[in-house]
């Protein structure tokens, strides 16, 4: 997959030299890091054997309820508030999965169609705008040359790295991706951990949320459509396994790194909108048929 | 409710081809269906005529982003771009984001316009606040952003080049106060919420029914994504919702294809007066059916035209007014066939070549 990545990068770059450049790489890196938060959550998701199709509607409910906030209270408050709903909308669908028992593919299915409608009931589905100018920094602003929400977005995979291979959580969210029944039969309490899976997911969609929401300054309840597919093949296609229990970090980054260095090189290189898609759903097929030729030749 | 027969009433629908070398805008509405000279626009100093510039020496490169195609508006207005980039020896990207609902994309795609260095950006915004952050990236850039159509709320656009969507609201209202002259009950499809069109004629009918007709009543108004699709439904609800609907406003005519369905299907065809802007193929058969009364008719393909020639200008260091209003037409039953066309259609059979 490192070697795919390095490859489309070199064709785009011979194309357009303008690929390489200091701006476009800030400018690709900055664009990827919503589907980057997105996709972690859904590898939390994904690795403990569930499914969390509710993301990409979070991402319109975090930004109106951030930017309702933010204009009442302030930008602390906003940001806060914002956070605060994904992980609340995390814990919901959680409780509905771990508790209810509810399939995780139904029980966030209602979340996707949900949290869209409390989006457009709490703004009346007009985009919200008047927040303060300091906010643009987080979305367009910069540490170094480094683009902030890609700074956000790395100390992310670090942290989700370090939650899922060093400590106990992460070793149970293999444990019950791989084998539910033995995870339970071992002792651990699966439905408690099942949920914080689900906040866990909820709480890197409202960073993203905030995110985009500053990028575009303004609470948008149409935001996120269909972003919750892309960030199930950014899991998928670095890698990890659609079931659960195989995968990491690492192969989600893959998997983000390859949409979304393709997504910005297509656009460089001036290939149609509407072959871009053709290509990233060839690709989102191939990496997995071919991942799962290998697996089997093993 | 007393719904003219339209047939009758008009003596002369405005073909008021208001874009070239006149003082005023499109008022001259000579006919019966609107008042003649009622809608006075207080439109500051717009420029009404906007003529090509001279061939620049160099080829520039013109990043175009537009919310989509679905819509054969910015179909005519993809042409009007293209053919006049042609003219000008100027290379053109053109980038659709696949809809109002895709602020996201439309904010990546011009992030990657500025990226790949064009020397001037086109945009019609999905959203007026939500495109302020990348319009003021490109200007920290050095590079110079045309608003054409749907505008961003943001003072570091070089100008900004529509229709003046406050008469369209007003000229829509005028339609309306004038066929439901003893009252009567409205519904609004206001079109895609957040975008500058939708709000400004949505506000201007109300304003002018207010303000001129009294007894024309607003019962509901609704905002959605600008598809027929959205508009048919819509519609459905509001007839299940108002038994007594006399008149529908539409900001958009993509809302009003898909209304007027549902009010020939509800077997109401021209017992409700139906207006709406713009005059896709489907909006033209409406009105020629009886459906749609009257749709107050934008000039995309000028819209185009003057956003590149604008770029042009800018890039060759002359003057650009901040502000420009293309003309407007009103399309009735009586007057389809005399339209000129060539300011608002691409030729039959063009299709864009979107990256």
């Amino acid at each position: 997959m490192p070697a795919v990545i390095l490859g489309l990068a070199v064709i785009f770059g011979t194309i357009n030299p303008n690929f390489w450049s200091v701006t476009n790489m800030a400018n690709v890196s900055r664009q990827m890091s919503i589907l980057a938060l997105l996709a972690i959550g859904q590898t939390f998701a994904i690795l403990s054997g569930g499914i969390d199709l509710s993301v990409g509607s979070l991402l319109a409910l975090v930004s109106v309820v951030c930017a309702q906030t933010m204009k009442t209270f302030g930008l602390v408050e906003g940001i806060t508030a914002g956070l605060l709903a994904g992980t609340v909308a995390g814990l919901i669908s959680g409780l509905i999965i771990a508790r209810a028992r509810v399939p995780a593919f139904i029980a966030t299915l209602g979340m996707l169609v949900a949290a869209r409608g409390a989006a457009l009931t709490l703004s009346g589905g007009l985009p919200i705008a008047g927040l303060p100018r300091e906010f643009l920094v987080l979305g367009a602003g910069y540490i170094g040359p480094f683009p902030i929400p890609t700074v956000i977005a790395a100390t992310a995979f670090v942290l989700a790295h370090v939650i899922l291979s060093r400590t106990r959580f992460g070793r149970y969210v293999y444990a019950m991706g791989s084998n539910e029944e033995a995870a339970v039969l071992s002792g651990i309490n699966v439905a408690n951990y099942k949920m914080l899976v689900y906040i866990t997911s909820g709480l890197f969609a409202g960073l993203a949320g905030v995110i985009l929401t500053a990028r575009v300054i303004s609470g948008q309840p149409t935001l996120g459509e269909v972003q919750e597919l892309y960030s199930i093949a950014a899991v998928v296609i670095g890698g990890g396994r659609i079931s659960g229990g195989v995968g990491g970090i690492g192969t989600t980054l893959m998997g983000v790194l390859v949409l979304g260095i393709l997504g910005n090189g297509l656009n460089l290189v001036q290939v149609s909108s509407y072959i871009q898609n053709i290509v990233i759903g060839a690709i989102i097929v191939g990496a997995v048929w071919i991942d799962l030729a290998r697996e089997r030749r093993r | 409710m007393n719904v003219r027969a339209c047939g009758a009433v008009i003596a002369l629908a405005a073909v008021v081809m208001t874009g070239c070398g006149r003082g005023k805008q499109s008022q001259e509405v000579a006919t019966g269906i609107v008042p003649a000279g009622s809608t006075e626009t207080a439109a500051p100093a717009a420029v009404t005529d906007y003529p090509r510039p001279a061939k620049p020496s160099r080829q520039y490169r013109i990043g175009i982003a537009i919310p989509h195609l679905a819509n054969p508006h910015y179909v005519g207005q993809a042409y009007g771009y293209i053919d006049e980039a042609q003219q000008l020896g100027a290379q053109v990207t053109l980038l659709e984001a696949g809809g109002y609902e895709h602020l996201d994309k439309q904010v990546s795609q011009v992030e990657d316009l500025i990226a790949s260095k064009v020397d001037a950006i086109i945009l019609a915004a999905i959203s007026g606040p939500g495109t302020v952050g990348v319009v003021e990236q490109a200007a920290a850039a050095g590079i110079p952003v045309i608003n054409v159509n749907v505008m961003t709320d943001s003072d570091k656009v070089v100008t900004r080049i529509r229709s003046d969507d406050d008469v369209i609201g007003r000229m829509q209202a005028d339609v309306m106060g004038y066929q439901l002259q003893n009252g009567g009950n409205v519904v609004m499809l206001r079109g895609a919420p957040g975008t500058s069109w939708a709000e400004i004629r949505g506000n201007a009918f109300r304003k002018q029914l207010a303000a001129k007709y009294p007894n024309v009543k607003i019962l509901g108004e609704q905002y959605s994504q600008s598809t027929p699709a959205d508009g048919l439904r819509l519609m459905e609800d509001f007839l299940q919702t108002f038994p007594q609907i006399n008149g529908v406003y539409n900001g958009a005519d993509s809302t009003a294809v898909g209304a007027a369905q549902a009010v020939k299907s509800a077997g109401k065809a021209g017992s409700i007066v139906m207006t709406a802007t713009d005059f896709q193929l489907d909006t033209e058969k409406f009105i020629r059916e009886g459906v749609i009364t009257a749709s107050i008719l934008q000039q995309p393909v000028t819209m185009g035209r003057w956003g590149v020639r604008a770029a042009i200008n800018h890039l060759e260091k002359k003057p650009v007014p901040p502000v420009m209003f293309t003309g407007l037409m009103t399309a009735t039953k009586e007057n389809l066939d005399r339209l000129d066309l060539t300011t608002l259609r691409a030729p039959s059979g063009w299709t864009p070549p979107v990256r």
